[in-house]
């Protein structure tokens, strides 16, 4: 691994961030090669998270774009304050500017709202990390125009002329994939896939997260999630369901995982009727029950295994 | 870590040195290994091809876990793609790998050269991929190619070419009708976009300001602006098997009359297989469009295979032309020969990507029909709407369906 790739695997770690390789990497390239990253993945596995603790990371603004359906280039971009602008007018009144005067006064910086992308450019001091989230939830045409601010991070506003950026802003984008983004915007980004974390990650993310927590129950926690996660639900927990249940388990004053403690959480990890329906009584005792005594190395057998079983069980329901 | 991240340093300084001369093997290999992963439909043109020459730079060539995540997130935008990209990538790596193994003697020059020649690398290795790789500059193109070299003909299927004969112009007109009034029904989706407007009870504050500063800023005269009109995208799924030849030339008209009053619509026939007929609509009489139909798709009139054709469109075309404003219109009757999960697997797919599923079904006119076919009845699930088709009144009546 060469140094930039570990100094961004460092910087993340320090912002309590359990990061990877392949996340280091494409962090450390999108620096490199300055190109965005398209971060995709199922919810709740942590791409939002990239974001800003890389800004943590670099000490540098966030700035936040929180794309929805209809999201149009005023919310996006800049608006006039209208308001200001006609007190200003009334404050004008009777002084001798005139209207061509008054018009560049009340269309200047100070009466100017600057929306996230303008923001994002027009930072003075240093580059700030420029969160586009769920960009899937924008329709096309936003898409379009999004393209056009990446492609040379500039902007025309009629009244003001062109702005360009001074630092080119690290960009990050996510996807919850509920539509293909177009093939254009993906070219213009690097690409990475977040899947949920394989038990050592998950392991270390909830030692990190939930400090003072019983290594035990850790450990517990997190085999119990591989498993449920090869379950086929609604909604399968994320990273942040398995923090919450930590937290409550530690709330509890538990220091391991038994049935009784797991159907009182339940709550916690699982957030859909049906689900809760699927997993409580049987599924669950056969899952706590399998645990004990399973070392590192006959994890995945382990896992196998249970899953099998879990699955024949809640397909009889 | 530290010691890693030093002898690795060692091997890229050598790889470097060695460069000028084995540069040109090490382009080559990344441009063949863009081809190979566009070849199997990754988004690998041009412009990809230099960040991963840029990324090869950037990332030490020793060490295999660094240039298969650099490249990875160059070459790959689906998980799906991934497993392939890792086919590919095993192969890349046997042929770059292999003069790393070599020990040069000038292993241990300064690492200043090694700086230098990596700028010149990176400087002409744009430079030179324009001359080799011509094909790749024009992706449109390429993809328009990939567009018209759809399988059409295949010897196992029936090989009917039929006349369509000669339609009535009372019932055309009709048809054109009913088609007007759907076609203005799909048109008034309002988006949440807005445009300038003369009449609207939206005002514009932005218009209004600027208007108004010829008045010293009293609001004389309001600007307005009115809800942006989105028309929805149309795909049209039309099945052409003998169980529906009673209605296909009726169901073809409505095709042809429709993507000729509304802007987006692409259309596809399938028997056996799946075709596009979008070209074939363009502009031309229904009469000549229909003759050139029923000579290119030969598997007119043939059996039934609902859930492999749409599985056809869904790998071919669902990316490109689904998104959650695209309504899909399948015209079928549903009586499939072939395997009903395939069809129930397709089915969940197409309602997953587009905006709306609508099956019209010629036979549900009929009173006695319940959806009993075996593929009707698995298919049933992913529709949104489930119509007849089979006549002028029942078309009409889908108008309502598009536009709720």
């Amino acid at each position: 691994m060469i140094e930039g790739i570990r100094r961004i695997q460092e910087m993340m770690e320090r912002e309590h961030y359990v990061t990877d390789r392949s996340i280091a990497t494409t962090a450390f390239l999108a620096m490199e090669l300055k190109k965005p990253v398209l971060i995709e993945g199922q919810a709740g596995v942590g791409k939002t998270e990239i974001a800003k603790v890389l800004s943590a990371a670099l000490d540098t603004e966030l700035i936040r774009l929180q794309c929805y359906e209809g999201l149009d280039v005023n919310t996006a971009l800049y608006e006039w304050n209208y308001p200001k602008q006609m007190l200003r007018i009334k404050i004008e009144e009777g002084s001798s500017r005139d209207a061509e005067e008054q018009e560049s006064l009340i269309f200047s910086d100070p009466f100017l709202l600057k929306r996230p992308l303008l923001r994002a450019i027009s930072a003075q001091t240093q580059a700030p990390v420029l969160l586009i989230d769920e960009v899937d939830r924008s329709d096309e045409e936003f898409e379009a125009f999004l393209l056009e601010v990446l492609s040379d991070f500039q902007v025309t506003i009629p009244e003001l002329g062109t702005l360009q950026a001074k630092h080119r802003p690290y960009v990050v984008l996510t996807s919850n994939r509920t539509r293909e983004l177009s093939d254009a915007l993906k070219r213009r980004c690097l690409y990475l896939w977040i899947d949920y974390p394989s038990f050592e990650k998950e392991l270390r993310i909830i030692t990190t997260k939930v400090p003072g927590i019983n290594d035990r129950l850790a450990r517990q926690i997190a085999m119990f999630m591989q498993v449920i996660r090869h379950v086929k639900l609604n909604k399968t927990p994320g990273i942040a369901e398995t923090l919450d249940w930590a937290m409550s388990m530690m709330a509890l004053h538990q220091d391991h995982l038994d049935q009784g403690a797991v159907r009182e959480t339940l709550g916690a990890f699982v957030k859909d009727r049906d689900d809760v329906g699927k997993l409580s009584g049987k599924p669950i005792d056969i899952l706590v029950s399998s645990m004990n005594g399973i070392e590192e190395g006959d994890l995945s057998e382990w896992i196998q295994s249970v899953t099998q079983r879990l699955e024949k069980e809640v397909a009889t329901r | 870590m530290d010691s890693v991240g030093d002898a690795a340093t060692r091997k890229r300084g050598r790889y470097a040195l060695r460069s000028r001369a084995r540069y040109s093997d090490l382009q080559r290999h990344v441009i063949g290994f863009g081809r190979e992963l566009r070849r199997r439909e990754l988004l690998a043109t041009s412009s990809e091809i230099v960040d991963a020459l840029r990324t090869i730079e950037s990332v030490d060539l020793g060490d295999r876990h660094d240039v298969y995540l650099g490249l990875r997130s160059v070459f790959t935008s689906r998980p799906e793609e991934i497993p392939i990209f890792d086919e590919v990538f095993n192969q890349f790596w046997r042929r770059i790998a292999q003069p790393e193994d070599e020990t040069s003697p000038e292993d241990d020059l300064p690492s200043q050269l090694e700086d230098n020649s990596q700028v010149k690398q990176s400087g002409e290795s744009e430079e030179q991929l324009k001359l080799t790789s011509p094909e790749g500059e024009q992706p449109d193109d390429a993809e328009q190619g990939d567009e018209e070299s759809l399988p059409l003909y295949s010897p196992v299927e029936i090989l009917a070419t039929k006349d369509f004969g000669r339609f009535h112009a009372d019932e055309m007109a009709e048809i054109a009708r009913a088609v007007l009034v759907i076609a203005k029904q799909l048109s008034t989706k309002e988006s949440r976009r807005t445009r300038q407007a003369s009449r609207s009870h939206l005002i514009d504050p932005r218009r209004t300001l600027r208007r108004n500063m010829k008045y010293g800023g009293t609001i004389v005269e309001l600007a307005r602006k009115r809800r942006k009109i989105r028309k929805p995208r149309l795909v049209l799924i039309c099945d052409v098997s003998r169980s529906m030849d009673t209605y296909s030339r009726f169901l073809l008209q409505f095709i042809h009359a429709i993507q000729n009053t509304i802007g987006k619509v692409e259309s596809f026939v399938f028997s056996t297989t799946l075709t596009r007929v979008t070209p074939y609509f363009k502009g031309e009489e229904i009469t000549d469009a229909l003759d050139r139909i029923a000579r290119d798709v030969h598997d007119w009139s043939g059996g039934t295979r609902i859930g492999h054709s749409l599985q056809t469109f869904n790998e071919k075309w669902a990316r490109k032309l689904l998104n959650r404003h695209t309504i899909v219109l399948i015209l079928s009757d549903g009586l499939d020969t072939g395997d009903a999960e395939v069809l129930r697997a397709a089915m969940e797919e197409l309602d997953a990507r587009a905006g709306k599923v609508i099956w019209l079904n010629p036979l549900l006119g009929s009173k006695d029909y319940r959806p009993l076919a075996r593929g009707m009845s698995t298919a049933l699930e992913h529709v949104d709407v489930f119509a007849p088709a089979h006549n002028l009144a029942s078309l009409a009546e889908l108008g309502k369906h598009l536009s709720s």
